[in-house]
């Protein structure tokens, strides 16, 4: 599942990508700009910077920018290096699992669906870049509100049972 | 192009010639037409698969080399059915020159098979270029005739570029007989090298061999494991080369920790190599290039254990001295007079030898390619070099990209020309995966 560091360090990326190729911005810039706490940041860059995501400049004019063009980026990339390997549930990673002390793995239907869920995590965040992520324009926002909204607004066939019993 | 593309030209029958072929004939389709070009007289064969020796060993364990992606165990149930291997002997290095029959018979029973239909053609010659046209492609031939299809697909495999300087490739012209005791240098220190030995000892020689490279490195040999499961959502894709190695290195030592061998980590991350490779940015793909692929390969490219005893026993018995360092220069007097740096040390070591191999295998720039095709191809700007120049810029698709940055749709490639773009297309389980993915993607 994505952090508060994985949501912090995408959307200091993003930030980053809006700026004029090269110019650099002031931690504190980002920090205010993203509510996001500025020491917690100062050690999101400083990872990020070491997977070769940022450069940064140190000094009265330093500041972090992007070390490639965004479109380069996917958002994958980013959300390994800070948050580790893409799961769902501890659970369903091969290299960072984790036994559930309270179930049965081998009968556990939610394990199954979790590893499906995994690979579906991967391909959309492989796919997608800073820039893509960067240019979601808020006609998509209003989309996105409109799927938070679906249960409401689909067809009643769609609809979970539980809700379908409701109505 | 695709789903009209009938005919079919694969110029060059080798090994990923053939494979390709194969894979397109399981096509039901009555309209098609596949013409193999072979400049060798056997087909299947290439460099790889051309030598006699039966010391030359291949480098993958028979159980890994089914010229068929899904059907991995065919070439196994080949040899066993022959009576050419037992199933105790597993894993089991077959001699190369059994594989180059193996896919000789393959083929053979393909001409058999689609005799009547017509849909394989084989020709036994030297292709010059290829053409664009119109409605498709024409390949000149050396003999002065030439044939169209709808496209061609380069599997031209491993460059022959000339030899550097002095050196002479083993089993060219050049190699001529040599007194046993004669002391030889051999240019690499990979499995090429290896290759030279085993030749070498064949042939009666007995004096002092020089292997020099860059880092003195001999690849490791193979020891029966699993490959360890990994997922794409635990490899940090995209990263920086130092990031990717540190996170390597620490999953090698956990794995270890836990009595797991080295060589199932590594092999482990065989199916994401390409995804890896196509992630990186480009400074992370020239590092590695630089620094780092010499480390990968001697841990990644291994030999058969029997192989590896024979050269290790050999390096202690001082039979092959192993020399990390560079050729500054080389004065012929009768013999060659040549003088190595150390990268350790800085110290130059003067040694006499009477000939000098190039087994160094490095790919130093695709548009000097000896083959004639690839050459007129860049030449004319209707492909160019991938941007390590170690190959030719090809998309995802196999298409090759022309000098402009035009995406051909009507000449593809596969196998080692495509390095730049799957970096790993150098082996048969690759390149089989890459021919069953490209036949799909031109006959559906």
């Amino acid at each position: 599942m994505l952090t508060k560091k994985g949501k912090y360090g995408l959307k200091a990326l993003v930030h980053l990508a809006r700026l004029p190729v090269g110019q650099l911005a002031f931690v504190n810039d980002v920090a205010t700009g993203n509510n996001i706490p500025k020491k917690f940041l100062d050690a999101i860059l400083g990872e990020l910077r070491n997977a070769g995501f940022v450069q940064s400049r140190k000094g009265k004019d330093g500041g972090y920018r992007l070390a490639r063009p965004a479109d380069e980026i996917k958002v994958g990339h980013v959300v390994r290096v800070l948050d580790g390997p893409l799961a769902p549930i501890p659970c369903a990673s091969r290299t960072q699992y984790q036994r559930c002390e309270d179930c049965n793995e081998a009968t556990c239907q939610v394990r199954h669906l979790m590893l499906e869920v995994r690979q579906a995590i991967a391909e959309v965040l492989d796919q997608r870049s800073l820039a893509e992520m960067r240019d979601i324009s808020l006609d998509d926002l209003s989309v996105a509100r409109a799927i938070d909204d679906l249960p409401v607004a689909g067809d009643i066939g769609d609809l979970p049972v539980a809700v379908k019993v409701q109505a | 192009m695709t789903g009209r593309a009938n005919s079919i030209i694969i110029v060059g029958g080798g090994a990923s010639g053939v494979v390709l072929a194969a894979h397109l004939l399981k096509s039901p389709n009555p309209d098609l037409r596949v013409t193999l070009i072979e400049r060798r007289p056997h087909f299947g064969q290439g460099i790889a698969y051309s030598t006699l020796l039966s010391a030359h060993v291949l480098n993958v364990s028979a159980a890994g080399m089914s010229a068929y992606a899904d059907d991995p165990g065919n070439f196994w149930r080949w040899l066993q059915e022959r009576g050419l291997a037992t199933a105790e002997q597993a894993p089991f290095y077959a001699p190369r020159s059994i594989y180059a029959r193996y896919l000789g018979e393959l083929l053979d029973e393909l001409q058999a098979r689609e005799k009547q239909s017509g849909r394989l053609r084989l020709i036994r010659e030297e292709s010059l270029s290829i053409t664009p046209t119109a409605s498709g492609v024409e390949v000149a031939l050396a003999n002065g005739t030439s044939v169209v299809a709808h496209l061609a697909v380069l599997a031209t495999g491993h460059d022959e570029e000339p030899a550097q300087g002095h050196a002479i490739r083993m089993g060219s012209e050049a190699d001529t007989a040599l007194p046993p005791d004669a002391g030889v240098m051999v240019l690499g220190t990979g499995l090429s090298m290896v290759d030279a030995f085993l030749a070498l000892e064949q042939r009666g020689h007995r004096g002092d061999i020089i292997a020099v490279s860059r880092r003195g490195l001999l690849p490791s040999p193979h020891r029966k494991g699993n490959p360890i499961k990994l997922d794409v959502a635990d490899i940090p894709l995209g990263t920086q080369l130092s990031y990717f190695v540190g996170w390597f290195r620490d999953l090698i030592k956990e794995n270890q920790k836990a009595g797991i061998d080295w060589r199932d980590v590594v092999d482990g991350l065989r199916p994401f190599n390409q995804k890896i490779w196509q992630n990186w940015p480009a400074s992370a793909k020239r590092r590695f290039v630089e620094h780092t692929k010499a480390w990968w390969d001697i841990h990644r490219h291994r030999m058969a254990p029997e192989v590896y005893a024979r050269v290790t026993e050999a390096v202690r018995s001082g039979r092959i001295r192993l020399v990390a360092g560079r050729v500054v220069d080389i004065a012929r007097n009768g013999e060659f007079t040549v003088q190595v740096q150390s990268r350790h040390t800085q110290r130059l070591e003067t040694f006499e030898v009477a000939r000098i191999y190039d087994c160094s295998g490095i790919v130093r720039d695709i548009s000097t390619s000896s083959n004639s095709v690839v050459r007129s191809l860049v030449d004319r700007g209707l492909a160019r070099p991938d941007p390590l120049r170690i190959g030719l810029d090809v998309s995802a698709k196999c298409e090759i990209i022309a000098g402009d940055g035009t995406v051909s749709a009507k000449i593809l490639a596969v196998g080692p020309l495509t390095r730049g773009t799957f970096f790993e297309i150098d082996a048969i389980p690759d390149i089989r995966v890459q021919c069953a993915r490209l036949s799909k993607q031109l006959l559906g």
